[in-house]
C-alpha cells in the first residue's frame, strides 16, 4: 500500500520539519526578525552531531542534550549583539533579513574553514539497522526517533509558553510589547530568553538532518531556511502550532508527490505554499502579524 | 537608441580585432616579449570555494595546480610555436558553485585578464554558461568533466572534453553487466538533469536491446535528499537491481535510505562512490557501502604505461605520498587537464586556438594518460576513457574497489546477487 507508507512517512518527515521550522517562528512571533540564518544554525547542529560522534562516539540522542546550554548561550549572546540593533531599528524586518543575510554568510564561510566543504552524515545504523513495523509498514528507526524528538520539542514549548510564568511574558509580547512592557515585562531579556531557545531548536534540527535528509554540508543553510520559511508561512507566521501543521502539510505533500510523481517532488509543496496564501494568506492558524 | 551605420561597422571590426586578438592565444602586450613569444602561459579556470560543488571542484583544482607546479619547476610547459618552454601563470576566480557568478567570471577571464588557455570549473552545470563564452570569443576550452551530450555540437569547433568520456557512453559496461548477468527486474532512478538523464537513457536503451523493461524508472529532482518513500516505492516493484544515478549529494542520502529501511536488493549501483571513495564511506559507512556497484574510475583504473606525464603509480607516490586514500579521481582530472594542455601546446605548430585544437585531434587515438586513451569524436566529446563497472567489496580493513566487468578490464569477479 503506497499511500499508506506515504501517510506515515509524510507524517514523521512533517514533525521533523516542524522542528527544523519551530525556532525560526517562535523569533518572528517574538521578535519580528526573519533569521535568515537559521539553516546555517541547523547545519552547525548536524556538525556539532558528527563530530561528537566521530571523534568521541557520543550518540546523536545525547547530543541533543549537550548541544542545548551552548545553543542558549550563543542565541542569548546574538541577540544583545545584533537583535537589539535590529529591534531598534525603523523596520525591524527589514532590519533583520539583510543583517542575518550577513550572519548566514559569515558563518557559511568559517563552517567551510571550519569543516571543509565535504558532505558529512553519521551512518543510520547508530538508531537499529532493522526497520521498525508501522500499521505493516518497515519505517526507518532514524526517522521514528526524529519525529519524536519533534513533537516532544514541540510539547515542551506548548508547555513553557502556556505554563510558565517566562512563556505568559514571551506570548505578552507576541500578543503587543509595548502592552507588555507597560505591566513590568523586559522585552530585551524575553527576546534574548526566547532567542536562545530558537537557535537550540535550530541545533537540534541539525542533527536529525543528517537522517532525514542525508547528511550536512556548509553550503545547505540557504535551502534549509528556505524550506523552513515555507513550513512557517504555510502554518501561519508568529503561530508555534501552525508551525505543526506546516510542517505535517509540507511532509505529506513532499511524500505523497514522490510516491505518484517523483519529478514534482520539489515543486508541490511549493505550489501548496502558494494556494494557501492565496486562499489564507495569514497561513493555516496564523494570525495577522504584519501592520501595513 | 540608434547606432549611425558607420559606426556599427566600426564596432564590429573592433569586435572582430578583438575575437581575432583573442583567438591568437590571448597574447596581450603584458605578456608579449619582443620574440613574439609571451612571457608566460596564463591559463584562466574558476574553481568552487565553497557551495554544493566545492568537495569535486577543489580537488580539480589542486590536481591542475599540481601539474602546473610540476611544469614550472622544470622551467615551464614546451610551446612547439616558439621552440621554447615557457612559465604557466595560473588565473583562478572562485565561482562559489554559482552559475551566475561563475558566468560573470568566465567572461572576466576572457576579456579582460588576457588568458591564453581556457578551463573551466568542475562539472556540467558550471561548464555550460562557458561553453557559450568560448565559442563566442573563439577560445577553445579545455573541458574537464562537463560529460553532458548538449554541451557538444556540430558546429562548436571551440571545445575539448579531457577528463571523463561523454556521459551518453558511462553506463554501458553497467548495462551489458545486467544483460550478462540475466538479471531482468531493473529499478532506474535518477536526476533531472542532462548528466543523470541521458546515463538513464542509455541503460534503458541497451537493456530493450536485450529485451529488458525497467520495471522502475523515474526522474527525480537533482535536489532530492530523502529516498526513504522512493525507495520503498521500488522495493514495491520487487526489482533485482536498484540503479541511482544522480550526484554525490544524491548518492549518500540515497545509501542511507537503503541502509535504514533495510531494503536488500541483488545489485546497488550509484554514480560516485568510485570517484569521492572515502567521503561517502564515511558517510554512509562500511557497511552501508559493501557489495554496492559503482564506475571504476582512475585511481582505481590504474595506467602506468603513459605517453604524457606521470603514471598512475607515479602520480599516487608524487601526488598522494604513496597512499591511494589521498588521491581522489577529481585529483586525476585536474593534473589529465593540465596534461591536455601540454600536449596542445607541444604539438600546435601555431600559438593561436584552432591550432591546438587540431593538435589534440591529431593526438586523438594516439595517446594515453594516467586517465586511460584520450579519444576526441568529431565535437570534441571523449570516448575514449571507457568507465569498467566496479563493485565495492569488503575486507578487514574495510571496503575495497574492485573492476568486476567486461572481462578484459576485471581484477575481480563480481558478487551477485549481495549477500
Amino acid at each position: 500500500m503506497l499511500w499508506l507508507f506515504a501517510l506515515i512517512a509524510g507524517i514523521l518527515f512533517g514533525l521533523y520539519y516542524a522542528l527544523a521550522a519551530l525556532g525560526l517562528n517562535l523569533i518572528f512571533g517574538v521578535m519580528r526578525m526573519v533569521n535568515l540564518a537559521h539553516g546555517d544554525v541547523i547545519m552547525l547542529g548536524g556538525f556539532a552531531a558528527v563530530l561528537l560522534f566521530d571523534r568521541l562516539g557520543i550518540n546523536p540522542l545525547i547530543t541533543v542534550l549537550l548541544v542545548i546550554p551552548p545553543s542558549l548561550l550563543v542565541g542569548f549572546v546574538a541577540y544583545y549583539l545584533l537583535g537589539t540593533r535590529v529591534q531598534r531599528s525603523r523596520d525591524p524586518e527589514m532590519m533583520s533579513l539583510v543583517m542575518f543575510f550577513g550572519v548566514s554568510q559569515v558563518v557559511e564561510a568559517l563552517a567551510v574553514i571550519g569543516f571543509g566543504n565535504n558532505e558529512a552524515s553519521i551512518t543510520s545504523a547508530v538508531f537499529g539497522s532493522k526497520p521498525f513495523s508501522i500499521a505493516g509498514q518497515g519505517v526507518p528507526g532514524a526517522w521514528l526517533v526524529s519525529a519524536g524528538v519533534g513533537l516532544a520539542a514541540l510539547i515542551l514549548l506548548f508547555v513553557y509558553l502556556y505554563h510558565t510564568g517566562l512563556g505568559r511574558a514571551t506570548r505578552a509580547i507576541m500578543s503587543n510589547a509595548d502592552e507588555a512592557r507597560a505591566v513590568g515585562v523586559n522585552p530585551d531579556r524575553i527576546s534574548a530568553i526566547t532567542f536562545g531557545i530558537g537557535v537550540g531548536l535550530a541545533a537540534i534540527a541539525g542533527i536529525f538532518s543528517l537522517f532525514m535528509i542525508g547528511g550536512t554540508t556548509p553550503s545547505e543553510g540557504v535551502g534549509l531556511t528556505v524550506t523552513a520559511f515555507a513550513v512557517i508561512v504555510i502554518g501561519g507566521l508568529g503561530s508555534p502550532m501552525g508551525t505543526f501543521l506546516g510542517g505535517i502539510v509540507f511532509g505529506l505533500a513532499l511524500m505523497f508527490t514522490q510516491t505518484y510523481a517523483p519529478v514534482w517532488s520539489g515543486f508541490a509543496p511549493f505550489a501548496i505554499l502558494l494556494v494557501i496564501m492565496l486562499v489564507r494568506p495569514t497561513g493555516l492558524m496564523g494570525r495577522s502579524v504584519r501592520s501595513v | 537608441m540608434l547606432i549611425p551605420r558607420t559606426r556599427t561597422v566600426g564596432l564590429a571590426a573592433l569586435s572582430a580585432l578583438l575575437a581575432s586578438g583573442l583567438a591568437a592565444c590571448g597574447a596581450s602586450s603584458s605578456t608579449t616579449a619582443s620574440s613574439g613569444a609571451p612571457k608566460n602561459i596564463v591559463i584562466g579556470t574558476l574553481y568552487s570555494g565553497s557551495g554544493s560543488f566545492a568537495n569535486s571542484s577543489l580537488p580539480e583544482f589542486q590536481g591542475l595546480k599540481f601539474w602546473i607546479k610540476e611544469e614550472n619547476a622544470a622551467g615551464g610547459v614546451y610551446v612547439k610555436a616558439f621552440n621554447k618552454k615557457i612559465p604557466i601563470k595560473l588565473v583562478a576566480l572562485n565561482d562559489q558553485s554559482s552559475t551566475t557568478t561563475a558566468t560573470t567570471l568566465y567572461e572576466q577571464l576572457v576579456t579582460q585578464d588576457n588568458i591564453n588557455i581556457f578551463v573551466p570549473d568542475f562539472g556540467s552545470v558550471l561548464t555550460l554558461p562557458a561553453v557559450t563564452i568560448a565559442e563566442e570569443h573563439h577560445m577553445l576550452l579545455f573541458d574537464q568533466t562537463a560529460t553532458g551530450a548538449p554541451l557538444f555540437t556540430p558546429g562548436n569547433k571551440y571545445i575539448v572534453l579531457c577528463d571523463l568520456p561523454l556521459s551518453v557512453i558511462w553506463p554501458d559496461p553497467l548495462a551489458h553487466f545486467i544483460l550478462a548477468k540475466h538479471i531482468a527486474r531493473v529499478a532506474i532512478i535518477y536526476g533531472a538533469n542532462d548528466f543523470d538523464a541521458t546515463q538513464a537513457a542509455t541503460v534503458k536503451s541497451v537493456l530493450a536491446q536485450g529485451g529488458i523493461t525497467p520495471v522502475y524508472y523515474q526522474a527525480v529532482p537533482t535536489t532530492t535528499t530523502s529516498y526513504g518513500t522512493l525507495l520503498h516505492d521500488i522495493a514495491a516493484t520487487n526489482p533485482q537491481a536498484v540503479i541511482e544515478l544522480g550526484y554525490a549529494s544524491n548518492d549518500i542520502p540515497f545509501l542511507q535510505a537503503v541502509h535504514q529501511g533495510g531494503y536488500h536488493f541483488g545489485m546497488v549501483m550509484t554514480a560516485f562512490p568510485g570517484q569521492q571513495f572515502s567521503l561517502i564511506e564515511g558517510a554512509v559507512g562500511k557497511a552501508g557501502l559493501s557489495y554496492t556497484y559503482t564506475y571504476g574510475v582512475p585511481p582505481y583504473i590504474k595506467f602506468n604505461t603513459v605517453s604524457e606525464g606521470l603514471g598512475t603509480n607515479a602520480f599516487i607516490s608524487k601526488f598522494g605520498g604513496g597512499n591511494i586514500a589521498n588521491v581522489s579521481f577529481e585529483n586525476v582530472a585536474g593534473y589529465n587537464t593540465g596534461l591536455i594542455i601540454q600536449a596542445a601546446l607541444a604539438h600546435a605548430t601555431k600559438f593561436t586556438q584552432l591550432s591546438m585544437r587540431a593538435a589534440l585531434f591529431g593526438l586523438s587515438g594516439h595517446f594515453t594518460t594516467l586517465d586511460g586513451a584520450f579519444q576526441l569524436n568529431s565535437e570534441g566529446g571523449q570516448v575514449g576513457e571507457l568507465l569498467p563497472l566496479a563493485q565495492m567489496l569488503p575486507t578487514s580493513s574495510g571496503n575495497a574497489i574492485k573492476i568486476v566487468y567486461p572481462p578484459a578490464s576485471a581484477d575481480h569477479s563480481a558478487v551477485y546477487p549481495a549477500p
